[in-house]
C-alpha cells in the first residue's frame, strides 16, 4: 500500500510539473491578493499586529480553498477511470491528503515570504513557521474531502466555497488566536489547549475522510 | 405507515409537557438575580431549542450513516427531514437568544464563542440544503449529502461542545459546561426546565415525523 501511495504521489508530481500553469496560476492568485493588501493598507507607518496577522490568515484561507479545489478539478474524467481501476479509494485519499499538505505548505511559505517582503516582517518568530506548518496540515485535512464532494457536482464551482467556509472558520479562529497569543507570550502553557483542539479536529477530519471517501468514490 | 403509529402518543406527551412548561415558565417563582431579573425565564425556552436542535441533528447524522451503509433512499429522506426541522429550531433559538441579549447585554449580537458556534452550525446546514438543491439525480444527491452531513456533524463536535467550555464569555454558564449544570439552577428552575426540554424534543420529533410522511408522499409522486 505504501508503495502504491508513493506511486500516486509521484504521478501527481509529474502531472503538476508538466502542467505548470496549475501551480503558477495559484501562485499568481496569491501574489495578486497580497499586492491588493499592500496597495490598500499602508503598514509602513503603524504596525498593527492584529490586523497584520488577521489579513495574512484571510489571504491564506482564500488561497487554500482555490488551490485545493483545483486539486480535484484538474483531473480529467478519463484519468479518474484509470485511477479507479488501478488503486483503492483509501490509497487515493491518503495520497491526496499528503499531496495537498505539501502543496499548501509550499504555497504558505511563498505567501509568508512575499507578505513579509511587502508588508514588513517585524512579527515573525520561529513559532510562526511551526504555526504555518500546523495550519497547512489542518486546512488541507479539512478541505480534501470537501473538494472531493464538490468535484462530484459538475456544473458548480462556487459550491466548494460555500461548503468549506463554515467548516474552516473554527480552524482559522484557533490559528489566529494562537498566533496573536504566542506573539505576546511565546510560552507553551498559553497555547496548549488550542493546540490540542486543533489536533483533535485533525484526527476527526483525517479519519472521516479516510472512511467516507470510499462511499464517495464508487460511482 | 409505520411512522404514524406512535404519533398520537408523542403528540399528547409533548403538548401536555409544553402546556405545563408554558404555565410554569411564566407564572412560577424564579430566583431574583441582579441584571437577569425576570428575563431568566428565557431559560425555559431558549436552551431547550438548542437541545432539540442537537438531538435532531444527531438523529439526522445517524440516518445518513444508515443510508451509506444500507443504501435505502428512505434513510436519506429521513435525514433531510430531521435536518430541516433542526435548523428551524436553531433559528428559533437564535431569535430568542437575540431578544434576551438585547435586554441583558444591550446588543443583539456579540462576538462570543457560543454565539459563533450557533451561527456556524446554521451556516453549515444551510450549505447542506444548497448542496442538495444543486444535484438533480436522486441517488447521487442522497450519497453526497449523506457524506457531507456526517463530516459536518463530526466537525461540529469540537466547535460546540469543546471550544465554548475553554473560553470565558458573557453567556451564562461560561467557563464550564455550556449546558445546564453551571446555571446556578435551583429546584424551582429545574422543576420547569427539564419538562420543557423533554416537551420541545418530543415536539421536534413529532413535527419531523409529520414532515417525513409528507416528504415520502412527495417523492413517490
Amino acid at each position: 500500500m505504501l508503495k502504491k501511495i508513493f506511486n500516486i504521489l509521484y504521478k501527481y508530481l509529474k502531472i503538476d510539473l508538466s502542467l505548470k500553469h496549475l501551480f503558477l496560476s495559484v501562485a499568481l492568485y496569491l501574489v495578486s491578493a497580497i499586492y491588493i493588501i499592500y496597495v490598500v493598507f499602508d503598514f509602513n507607518e503603524i504596525y498593527e499586529f492584529e490586523i497584520w496577522i488577521s489579513l495574512f490568515w484571510i489571504v491564506i484561507l482564500f488561497v487554500s480553498i482555490t488551490s485545493i479545489s483545483k486539486s480535484f478539478f484538474h483531473e480529467s474524467h478519463n484519468r479518474n477511470y484509470y485511477y479507479y481501476y488501478l488503486f483503492s479509494p483509501s490509497e487515493l485519499i491518503v495520497a491526496k491528503l499528503i499531496y495537498n499538505f505539501i502543496f499548501l505548505l509550499i504555497l504558505f511559505f511563498i505567501a509568508i515570504l512575499f507578505y513579509s517582503f511587502l508588508l514588513g516582517n517585524l512579527f515573525l518568530s520561529k513559532h510562526f513557521f511551526l504555526l504555518l506548518f500546523l495550519g497547512a496540515f489542518s486546512i488541507s485535512n479539512c478541505l480534501t474531502l470537501i473538494s472531493a464532494i464538490s468535484f462530484q457536482i459538475k456544473r458548480n464551482s462556487v459550491i466548494i466555497g460555500i461548503l468549506s467556509f463554515p467548516i474552516i472558520i473554527p480552524i482559522l479562529k484557533i490559528l489566529i488566536d494562537i498566533s496573536k497569543v504566542s506573539h505576546i507570550n511565546p510560552s507553551w502553557n498559553v497555547i496548549e489547549n488550542d493546540f490540542y483542539i486543533l489536533i483533535l479536529i485533525n484526527i476527526i477530519a483525517v479519519s472521516l475522510s479516510y472512511i467516507l471517501f470510499n462511499y464517495l468514490w464508487k460511482n | 405507515m409505520e411512522e404514524l403509529k406512535n404519533l398520537k402518543y408523542i403528540k399528547l406527551f409533548s403538548v401536555s409537557l409544553l402546556i405545563y412548561a408554558f404555565i410554569g415558565g411564566f407564572l412560577f417563582d424564579v430566583p431574583a438575580l441582579p441584571i437577569l431579573n425576570e428575563s431568566i425565564r428565557v431559560l425555559y425556552f431558549h436552551v431547550p431549542m438548542w437541545f432539540t436542535m442537537i438531538f435532531l441533528l444527531l438523529i439526522s447524522c445517524i440516518n445518513s450513516f444508515y443510508f451509506i451503509s444500507r443504501k435505502k433512499i428512505i434513510y436519506d429522506t429521513k435525514s433531510y427531514t430531521y435536518t430541516s426541522v433542526a435548523v428551524f429550531f436553531g433559528f428559533l433559538g437564535i431569535l430568542s437568544g437575540m431578544i434576551w441579549a438585547k435586554f441583558t447585554w444591550g446588543s443583539f449580537w456579540t462576538n462570543d464563542p457560543k454565539l459563533n458556534g450557533s451561527a456556524i452550525t446554521l451556516l453549515i446546514y444551510l450549505s447542506y440544503f444548497l448542496l442538495r438543491s444543486s444535484i438533480s439525480d436522486e441517488i447521487k444527491k442522497a450519497k453526497i449529502s449523506s457524506v457531507y452531513n456526517i463530516f459536518a456533524f463530526a466537525m461540529l463536535i469540537p466547535l460546540i461542545f469543546i471550544l465554548p467550555r475553554m473560553t470565558d464569555s458573557l453567556h451564562p454558564g461560561s467557563g464550564g459546561n455550556p449546558g445546564f449544570n453551571v446555571y446556578d439552577m435551583n429546584a424551582q428552575l429545574r422543576m420547569v426546565f427539564y419538562p420543557s426540554v423533554l416537551g420541545f424534543i418530543f415536539l421536534g420529533i413529532w413535527i419531523s415525523k409529520l414532515k417525513l410522511v409528507l416528504n415520502v408522499l412527495k417523492n413517490d409522486n
